[in-house]
């Protein structure tokens, strides 16, 4: 583009949107309307469900029920022992399957494509389908679960560490070949120093969601916290449930808050 | 007329940018000011639309009081005060002529600027503004994809499309090259002879001060420690106003050339 | 420079000490790697399972996926699967409708160069309170208390939405350039002229990107909420698995892949294609991809420093 100071007279039109812009936003709209009628969206019962009597029900929460340790408290250790085992084989099985998932440290073609296909397939299950299955599988429990988040937490951990492996610089890792090192020994001393610090960010990522996906795979009978509010609710113990709810919500938080202060010194 | 009166800034934590400045500036003069960054050049600019609001004394402009202004009356004011930016300040991912129509906003109701429905009026006006600075072509063409000159250019337009009295220019050539330096130095110069908008420019180099200028403030610690004609500024006078010697770095074309 | 027989490669005088080892960080590793093996075995021991569980689970999985293969499309299709999926994308379209509308207008008034604190804290105390509700729960409680089908599952889903989208609305709006807001108000342009041409126009491509984002995430979380009832695909799956109809639990599940994989690649693209129309280089002020793929999948972010 030139930078010349004469002025150039002409104005310019103003140019119309395309056609297909304007079709998109019709289309779009057409669609949000056709979806919602679909669903069954009416004004009307959003009325009937803030005017339901039954929310009366939730209050007052019996305070002395739900902190009586058999009610709760064994259920919500469950569900960390779910999270905590299920993201440390997780996230050691990723970082052999994450360095074998990227371009650069793949040591051959097939391994690549393989381990990149498998894990894309078990991330497009969501991981409550995983907690389905897998009770159906093993059986109903706490293991169950484990077992599903262990698989869900790797797929989703190998994709992020992959593609930070992907970004690392490739020329450490050429002087290692060069140096006459075999693959495994130069990928870990030339690319794992860069990657580390990234990883264990992932790690306490995963971690975080393994805590919140816990705390809702009782509900598909996969144990941990997720049980209690499956009982309670078939049972309309809705007073319970809201005091179970606030708990689960107090402990995302905490981790949530835990999680971003430790990643904070990481950076 | 702008008149400052005894003007002082001082910024929380006590810093003071300006001490007690007194500056009367007429109708179609074009003001050059220099001094060492963190002399108080940018808000001495800033204080005379209210961007910084100055501390104590007075600043009026054709007559209305700046400092203490109600939020309308300062409006009102800064309509008739065109700014221009280092940086340019432009919305990259809007169309030039987004971007020129900006400088409409204080004069269009709400209910026009809020959905974008722009009369005549403010397109012929957008237009004329962006044809005096020779950007005309790029009119719909998005902000981002302009070269340096040309973004400040846009940056004039909007101003321009005020319809201003006044120009502020915050060192408009700062961030770009040597040529387009003098390309857009030469805007403003035409600018004020031709519709004759009193235009306050702040530099950072001297011989551009002194090739566009007519009358020199120098500004030293935030006080006002020249006030003349630029014919009669020689290097001594710069020595003062820098308080030290003059060095290739405050000269464009030597550092162009090193 | 002495005349030494030694070759040092630098300026010193004496030879340099070999430096001992530092234990350090070879201490910490070892306390941090112990720490995890206690915490990974007091886990297991809750999970109330044998190491024979252990390593015949792996097994009975297998066998599983065995009666999967061959998935039998037809007997799901003639009881309606197609038309469960789409009604997976509606719920999920609705939710990011839902969320998307409702954030937008209130992640202005949580932005910091917005809003004075008086409405930022407690807009972003909603947003973060909202994101910190499982959707599945919301859900949940909707159904126990409504009794009805797949609409409740799209409130649940746009509720959170608010949450997570507000949130990264929020920064996207903090970290925009101030240059443009001053230039406006230098014009003598009102608070509302400042947030529709100078704010708006520069975060909506990106916002709108999150939207897409969202949308992704939410077509997974309506497939979820079939499995409590809240209609959709994952119902079929849940009524599926209780016969123990594996082949058309294999069909079923193939579907919600193809479903996931193609959403993905659809709004992907689109989210591409707004980035790179907006004059943005896609990797100028990005995020790395990886955070990208992050934020896709859990809607949670990195915080801005």
């Amino acid at each position: 583009m030139s930078d010349t100071a004469v002025p150039a007279t002409a104005r310019p039109k103003k140019p119309r949107p395309q056609l297909t812009t304007y079709l998109l936003v019709i289309v779009l709209a057409a669609f949000t309307v056709f979806a919602a009628r679909q669903i069954d969206l009416e004004w009307s019962s959003f009325i009937d469900m803030w005017t339901n009597p039954l929310w009366g029900r939730f209050w007052p929460v019996p305070w002395d029920w739900v902190l009586n340790r058999h009610n709760v408290f064994d259920a919500l250790i469950e569900t960390f022992q779910i999270a905590i085992i299920s993201t440390v084989i997780g996230c050691t099985l990723a970082l052999p399957i994450g360095f074998a998932m990227s371009k650069l440290t793949s040591p051959n073609s097939p391994t690549f494509w393989v381990s990149r296909t498998v894990m894309s397939i078990i991330r497009a299950v969501p991981d409550l389908f995983w907690g389905k299955l897998l009770v159906t599988a093993i059986g109903i429990g706490a293991f169950a679960g484990a077992w599903a988040l262990t698989i869900f937490s790797l797929a989703v951990m190998v994709k992020l560490f992959s593609e930070t492996v992907d970004a690392a610089d490739p020329l450490p890792l050429e002087a290692a070949r060069a140096a006459g090192g075999r693959h495994t020994p130069a990928v870990r001393t030339a690319v794992l120093p860069e990657v580390f610090p990234a990883y264990v960010a992932y790690a306490l990522y995963v971690f975080e969601l393994n805590i919140r996906a816990s705390l809702v795979l009782g509900l598909v009978g996969a144990g941990g916290i997720g049980r209690i509010v499956e009982t309670q609710r078939s049972t309309f113990n809705f007073d319970r449930l809201l005091g179970i709810l606030i708990i689960m919500f107090v402990i995302i938080v905490i981790i949530e808050q835990i999680s971003v202060a430790i990643r904070k010194r990481l950076v | 007329m702008i008149v400052f009166d005894d003007v002082s800034v001082t910024y929380r934590g006590g810093v003071h940018a300006l001490r007690n400045v007194s500056l009367t500036i007429e109708d179609g003069e074009l003001l050059v000011i220099v001094g060492l960054s963190g002399a108080g050049k940018s808000t001495l600019l800033r204080a005379l639309n209210g961007l910084v609001p100055a501390t104590s004394g007075s600043i009026t402009v054709d007559g209305v009081e700046v400092v203490g202004a109600s939020p309308r009356t300062m409006r009102e004011v800064r309509s008739r005060i065109g700014m221009i930016f280092q940086t340019f300040n432009l919305v990259n991912r809007t169309t030039v002529m987004n971007n020129v129509l900006m400088g409409r906003l204080a004069k269009v109701p709400a209910w026009r600027s809020t959905l974008g429905v722009w009369s005549a009026e403010d397109r012929e006006a957008a237009f004329q503004a962006m044809e005096r600075v020779g950007i005309v072509d790029k009119a719909y063409v998005r902000a981002s994809n302009l070269s340096g000159g040309q973004q400040q250019r846009v940056g004039i337009a909007r101003a321009l499309a005020q319809e201003p009295k006044i120009m502020l220019a915050d060192e408009p050539v700062a961030a770009l090259d040597p040529v387009t330096t003098h390309q857009v130095m030469g805007d403003l110069q035409r600018i004020n002879r031709e519709l004759g908008i009193t235009t306050l420019i702040n530099l950072h180099f001297l011989d551009l001060a002194r090739h566009y200028g007519r009358r020199l403030i120098g500004l030293r610690g935030g006080e006002l420690v020249y006030d003349g004609d630029i014919s009669e500024v020689d290097d001594d006078t710069f020595r003062d106003i820098y308080g030290r010697a003059i060095t290739p770095d405050d000269l464009l074309d030597e550092s162009a050339d090193a | 420079m002495s005349d030494t027989d030694v070759m040092i490669p630098d300026d010193t005088d004496q030879p340099v000490g070999r430096p001992e080892r530092p234990n350090g960080p070879r201490n910490w590793r070892i306390g941090i790697a112990l720490l995890l093996i206690v915490a990974a075995m007091w886990s297991w021991s809750g999970l109330d399972a044998s190491l024979r569980d252990a390593l015949e689970a792996p097994g009975k999985g297998w066998n599983i996926a065995k009666q999967m293969w061959t998935p039998a499309f037809n007997t799901v299709i003639e009881r309606g699967a197609i038309g469960k999926i789409f009604e997976s994308l509606y719920v999920a379209w609705i939710g990011t409708m839902i969320g998307a509308m409702l954030s937008f207008p209130l992640s202005f008034f949580g932005a910091s160069n917005v809003a004075p604190a008086a409405f930022r804290v407690p807009i972003r105390m909603l947003f973060n309170a909202i994101r910190a509700v499982p959707e599945l729960i919301v859900a949940m409680l909707l159904l126990s208390v409504t009794g009805l089908g797949p609409w409740a599952g799209a409130l649940a889903i746009g509720l959170h939405s608010v949450g997570t989208l507000g949130k990264l609305s929020t920064e996207v709006i903090e970290t925009s350039d101030e240059g443009p807001l001053e230039a406006i108000s230098a014009a003598g342009g009102t608070f509302l002229e400042k947030t529709r041409w100078g704010m708006v126009p520069q975060v909506l491509p990106t916002v709108v990107g999150y939207w897409l984002f969202r949308f992704e995430i939410n077509v997974r979380a309506s497939a979820v909420l079939g499995l409590i009832g809240a209609g959709g695909i994952g119902g079929e799956l849940v009524s599926q698995l209780s016969f123990r109809n594996f082949p058309e639990v294999g069909a079923v599940l193939l579907m919600v892949i193809a479903m996931v994989l193609v959403i993905d690649t659809i709004s992907g693209f689109a989210r591409r294609r707004i980035i790179a129309g907006s004059g943005r280089k896609i990797d100028d002020d990005d995020d790395s991809a990886a955070f990208e793929a992050l934020r896709d999948l859990t809607g949670l972010g990195p915080e801005p420093v």
